[in-house]
């Protein structure tokens, strides 16, 4: 076999250096637009076209490729913040902005003074004890996993631990998340030219997901799966990351004359039009530049350089480079000053880039950062020492222009004010569909025992422990709960409990702190509003189920929608937010940050469009004051109380009860905020107390899938009566009351001798002794007549919970 | 190894890297589930090794060091040099499989590798490019094998892959 | 001496130098993360301390094979670290540092300085963080192990992990030095297969140490076992009062401590 000669470098467009653009026709501008992959609309083209007739010239092609960075939706969530007129199925209303009136709003109303930082820089900040800060992030890399999914992962986890790292003065990434929606492992449906089987998504998602996170050093140690068909052609992936910072570096603030320098990896022709990629609907011919793959010790030589050189205080801010490289991490900085840059003083992995290249490049592993001339020295000893390459390409100044030059070739020179303020708003159309009351589901034929098993083997429920341990998620040993939890190490738990001081060395402070999740898209299906705040309800549970102070606790949204050009679409997304807000407010929790993702929306086989569900992620973190005081979900021993905390209605709607029968119809189950808030104020103490053992939220497939899962994990059994659970009158079946997923239950595990002090803890909340933990390994149901009317053995609840995700990712 | 003179005395060395038989090739057992799953039942066995490519003013002796002190470990691995014309033994019951990142994808392990070389005072490799390469034993079909390696062991997005009749 | 010197070597892509550190200084050592582009330059020296550790993580991504580039490095600018073991100062290497220690030919150690054993990808095909159940070898004589019980639990996380021989000589002859410091073991103490055995290691290996003791090469990670509350079951039982990793680490400072 002869060795092919190496195949020439990518090629690089020639583009001219000046468009006649201003004498274009709108026709033409919008030609020219989708040619060069730009995704303006027709009023952004027009804005362009009028600014550079006032300047009397052409725009340069790198002025109009920085506009289209900083213009996109993934840089300026047009939707989210643009005009909507809104029909809510009586009248219309005009919407203004609907970011400000849902979620800002809400963190408005609600006015946590620990909340130190939300929504301007590239994580939200809240207060961590005295002299400690948390910073939280969630983004998602959804476009790039859907093409190439080992890469798209990777770099997704890369970006978003740079974000932490390009939090105020820098923080060090002390957990990450990860949460995938995707479908069904065994689809076997037709799939468009291009489109990657659900199977080999899902295995190379976390693979990516894997070596990027245990390669950095940080414990991969909470999210979730979900899986629904409707996912097949737009893979949905969230990838989260917690820094801790000091309460000093949380700000930062540029002067005019500090040098613009760049660090970590080298500028390359890889991933041109990211950030318009990532806004445009996917197509079979996604720009293959565009997708990458990581380079994590790159960026762990980026982490460990710059947190030292952050404790030396040698810069004066930092941020990282994401969708836009350079134009917009500069362009973002020198918002309000001004900045000179000098393409030619980049490091380059190729020689022959073309200056707009280097401009745009989203070339990963790279951070910018603000540097006064003084400290450069030391700055440039402390990233050689690391192995980390740095260069200055510039320095901010005060002129209120981004000039940016190549050699003698002027290749930017934009006012900032346009570049930030210019981008014109369009106004959308909303129309929500007020869904028809359905009808309550017909009656099933299967078998208490047989529903049961189902919903613990399925795939939305089950064990994902194939997965779990493929992270390393015990690095940086402050991993104090852990997302397996139980006798032998594989029970599903709630939510970590990270202990992040060996990153502050503070190591008597016992406090630490939880994260966790709530994402129902099925809800949402149905009613987006319920849906929103069914996810902020179970995000909080989760919490609470661990012992984390649920009244300092902090949200943070995810929205990945189709495209909002289509009004019912549209529609969807406010209830969301609405539902969103009104459970910030309500919960007194305020959201710190947030991203949204849209035209997540396809052409399937036939043609047609498959929009996903509309999906809302509702991340949540608090702090837990002790972690010794933390709490698993198994059982502890026999004999012990179990004790229900909330109400169970009939709520079947989207429910895995119905969808393991085949029924379909009834209500969305619907979170009645200030009793849910009471029992969680009760249970808090309690566990602050140390009067609860265990405890465990329900969700999908109710108490008897919660119940299962506890009882399992901890290898005790319990009997239960389900003539005691506190329940609204209209419920007369066995069924209703093991399956429903009325929101804000907790189950409870209480030693008897606790009993008295755990009821006067609770009072005011609704909270009923159900049955007790046994030491025979069944699990025992009594009905509503009185009779047993399920009794299975623990072995065969945990084989069905365990067997499905192994056997679907073989 | 081989060694081939593309432009101004720098030269292109190939290196295979292999796990020693007696070792379970967990990563060859991985891609023969892979193509097992997409139809290839009539694959026996799947080995896995792994293949560099190194440019720059190299000598084939200073190649040959690389491989001893640094690609190879010498315990569990045997490094292979196949010049290009090796004659096509039994080709329907052996097919090799080569995946590269194309040029356009960072490669970060050919980095590391360049770094490495460096510092054994190898300074003279420009440019290293890292590659797996599956010896698959069955008799297959090249067609049905093209489809299932785009499908499962690599991304045509990002590499370019070769399946060849297999030289032993 | 009163606090013992520890030189924490660090490389790119290390990751539990912090924890190790942090667990060395609660102790009353003094420990440094040192970058081994300190020792290539002379500026730091590794005969000026008294414990080495090299702890886990992914140095240079693993890229070659684990720990390959770092061990590599460690034979250019650790030259005198076979003297630094032959004067009895106590050596660790966890999880990578194992991986380096081997790699550089310091475990198991031979006189040509050649590797004799190495690591090949876990049996699973995968990356897996697990706790397991480890025997120590009631025949060593390893510094590290003084007054623990003979059954222990530590955590492990390795993809490249499963520990291969030369030649089967050689386990006799690790036997018979007394340097198979650690096996994992089955709940009740039995040689057993996976998920018990997470890689597959040739006899269940999980630990080398030389036949004199002060120089331990392990896969699992002490330094994840500190503190109570690091142990997954904490919320079920009751511990003894000193962590299994907490006093690995203390029997090397006390053993510098004379």
């Amino acid at each position: 076999m002869t060795v092919a000669a190496p195949e020439k470098e990518l090629k690089t467009v020639e583009k001219p250096k000046v468009f006649a653009f201003n004498a274009l026709s709108l026709k033409d501008l919008k030609a020219l637009s989708a040619e060069s992959l730009w995704s303006f609309n027709e009023a952004e083209l027009l804005a362009i076209q009028a600014h550079f007739k006032a300047q009397r010239r052409e725009p340069r092609a790198a002025e109009v490729e920085t506009l289209a960075q900083t213009w996109s939706e993934h840089c300026k969530h047009k939707t989210f913040t643009g005009p909507i007129r809104y029909n809510d199925g009586k009248k219309t209303r005009l919407i203004k902005n609907l970011f400000d009136e849902t979620i800002a709003k809400a963190t408005k109303q609600v006015a946590k003074p620990w909340c130190l930082s939300v929504f301007k820089d590239n994580a939200g900040v809240v207060a961590f004890g005295k002299k400690w800060a948390l910073a939280y992030k969630v983004e998602t890399h959804n476009h790039p996993c859907a093409v190439e999914p080992y890469g798209g992962a990777e770099t997704g986890v890369g970006g978003v631990v740079r974000d932490i790292l390009g939090v105020g003065l820098g923080a060090k990434p002390v957990l990450n998340t990860d949460i995938f929606c995707f479908a069904p492992p065994a689809y076997e449906g037709p799939l468009p030219e291009g489109t990657l089987a659900p199977l080999r998504t899902l295995r190379s998602v976390v693979a990516g997901v894997r070596d990027y996170g245990n390669r950095m050093g940080i414990p991969t140690a909470a999210g979730g799966i979900w899986f629904d068909a409707d996912y097949r052609l737009n893979p949905l992936v969230f990838v989260g990351t917690v820094g801790v910072l000091p309460v000093w570096a949380v700000k930062k603030e540029i002067k005019p004359g500090d040098l613009i320098v760049t660090v970590g990896g080298r500028t390359g022709r890889d991933g041109l039009h990211g950030a318009t990629f990532s806004s445009a609907n996917l197509t079979d011919e996604a720009p293959a530049s565009a997708v990458q793959i990581g380079h994590a010790i790159n960026e762990k030589r980026a982490l460990d350089a710059l947190l030292c050189a952050r404790d030396r205080k040698l810069y004066r801010a930092v941020t990282d480079c994401g969708a836009g490289g350079f134009s917009s991490a500069v362009g973002e900085m020198a918002d309000g000053l001004g900045a000179r840059v000098r393409l030619e003083n980049a490091k380059l992995k190729a020689s022959d880039l073309k200056p707009w290249e280097i401009w745009l490049s989203e070339s990963q592993e790279r951070m910018v950062l603000a540097v006064p001339p003084k400290n450069l020295k030391a700055l440039e000893a402390v990233f050689s020492a690391e192995g980390c390459e740095l260069s200055v390409i510039g320095e901010f100044v005060k002129s209120g222009r981004l000039v940016v030059t190549f050699k003698d070739e002027t290749v930017v020179d934009l006012d900032l004010k346009f570049l930030h303020k210019g981008l014109p708003r369009v106004e959308r159309t909303a129309v929500w569909d007020v869904p028809k009351p359905s009808s309550k589901g017909a009656v099933t034929k299967l078998k208490l025992a047989e529903i049961l098993q189902r919903c613990l083997a399925h795939l939305n429920v089950c064990s994902r422990e194939t997965i779990i341990r493929q992270y390393d998620h015990e690095v940086q040993g402050g991993t104090v709960i852990k997302p397996l939890q139980g006798v032998r190490h594989d029970g599903p738990g709630d939510a970590c409990v990270i202990w992040p001081h060996a990153a502050t060395g503070d190591m008597e402070d016992l406090s630490g702190f939880a994260v966790s999740h709530g994402l129902n898209p099925e809800y949402g299906k149905t009613d987006p509003y319920r849906m929103a705040l069914a996810c902020a309800d179970e995000a909080l549970r989760n919490l609470l189920c661990v012992g984390a102070d649920v009244s300092r606790a902090a949200f943070l949204d995810n929205f990945c929608w189709a495209s909002p050009e289509d009004p019912h679409q549209l529609g969807r997304l406010v209830r969301a937010a609405e539902g969103a807000r009104d459970a910030a407010i309500g919960f007194g929790v305020p959201f710190i940050s947030g991203k949204d993702s849209f035209y997540n929306q396809s052409k399937d086989v036939n043609g047609k469009d498959l929009p996903i569900p509309g999906t809302l992620l509702i991340s949540a973190v608090a702090p837990v004051p002790d972690v010794s005081k933390a709490l698993t979900m198994d059982i502890k021993g026999p004999g012990n109380a179990l004790y229900l905390l909330g109400w169970t209605s009939e709520e079947l709607c989207g429910s895995l009860y119905n969808e393991v029968c085949g029924l379909s119809g009834g209500s969305v189950p619907e979170v009645e905020v200030r009793s849910a808030l009471d029992g969680y104020r009760a249970v808090g103490s309690a566990i602050a107390k140390g009067l609860v053992l265990s405890a465990h939220d329900l969700s999908e497939g109710g108490l008897a899938a919660a119940l299962s899962e506890m009882c399992f994990s901890g290898e005790f059994g319990a009997a239960i009566d389900l003539d005691d659970v506190a329940r609204s009158g209209s419920i007369y079946s066995n069924e209703a009351l093991l399956f429903s997923e009325s929101p804000s239950r907790v189950l409870l595990e209480v030693k008897p001798e606790n009993e008295a002090a755990f009821l006067k803890c609770a009072k005011g909340a609704t909270v009923k002794r159900i049955g007790e933990t046994i030491a025979n390994p069944i699990l025992k149901v009594r009905g509503l007549d009185g009779l047993v009317v399920l009794e299975e053995p623990l072995s065969a609840l945990k084989t069905a919970w365990q067997r499905t995700l192994p056997e679907a990712m073989e | 190894m081989s060694e081939i003179k593309p432009r101004n005395g720098a030269s292109s060395y190939q290196v295979e890297i292999k796990l020693r038989p007696d070792y379970t090739d967990a990563e060859g057992q991985g891609a023969l589930g892979l193509l097992h799953s997409l139809g290839v039942n009539t694959a026996r066995e799947v080995r896995a090794s792994r293949l560099y490519e190194l440019r720059g003013a190299l000598t084939s002796a200073q190649v040959q060091q690389a491989a001893r002190e640094l690609l190879c470990d010498p315990v569990t691995q045997e490094f292979r040099m196949f010049n290009g014309h090796t004659p096509v033994l039994n080709g329907m019951n052996h097919w090799r499989i080569e995946v590269w990142l194309k040029p356009s994808v960072t490669d970060p392990v050919g980095d590391t590798v360049r770094a490495a070389l460096e510092e054994m005072g190898l300074a003279a490799a420009e440019s290293v490019r890292v590659g797996t390469a599956y010896h698959v034993t069955g008799k297959c079909g090249r067609n049905q094998l093209e489809k299932a390696v785009a499908r499962s062991l690599a991304n045509p997005v990002i590499h370019r892959f070769t399946v060849t009749e297999a030289p032993l | 001496m009163k606090s013992p010197k520890v030189l924490v070597l660090r490389a790119a892509g290390t990751n539990c130098d912090l924890e190790t550190a942090n667990a060395l200084a609660h102790l009353g050592a003094k420990p440094e993360r040192v970058h081994i582009s300190e020792l290539r330059s002379g500026k730091a020296k590794l005969m000026s301390y008294d414990i080495l550790v090299i702890p886990g993580g992914f140095s240079y991504g693993d890229d070659i094979g684990a720990g390959r580039v770092f061990a590599n490095q460690v034979r250019l600018y650790l030259k005198d670290l076979r003297q630094f073991v032959r004067l009895g100062r106590p050596v660790i290497g966890i999880c990578n540092g194992f991986q380096v220690l081997v790699k550089a030919g310091i475990l198991p150690l031979s006189n040509t300085c050649e590797q004799t054993a190495g690591f090949t990808f876990n049996d699973s095909g995968r990356f897996e963080a697990r706790w397991v159940h480890l025997r120590i070898n009631t025949q060593s004589s390893c510094l590290f192990f003084k007054g623990l019980p003979e059954m222990i639990e530590l955590p492990v996380a390795h993809g490249e992990g499963k520990l291969v021989l030369k030649s089967p000589r050689q386990l006799e002859e690790l036997k018979k030095n007394k340097s198979i410091a650690m096996q994992y073991v089955s709940d009740d103490g039995k040689l057993a297969g996976y998920p018990y055995n997470p890689n597959g290691s040739v006899f269940n290996i999980a630990a080398l140490s030389n036949p004199e003791g002060n120089c331990l090469g392990l896969m699992p990670h002490p330094e994840r076992f500190t503190s109570i509350h690091h142990h997954p079951n904490w919320t079920r039982q009751t511990f003894r009062k000193e962590t299994v990793g907490l006093a690995m680490f203390r029997n090397a400072v006390d053993y510098c401590r004379g």
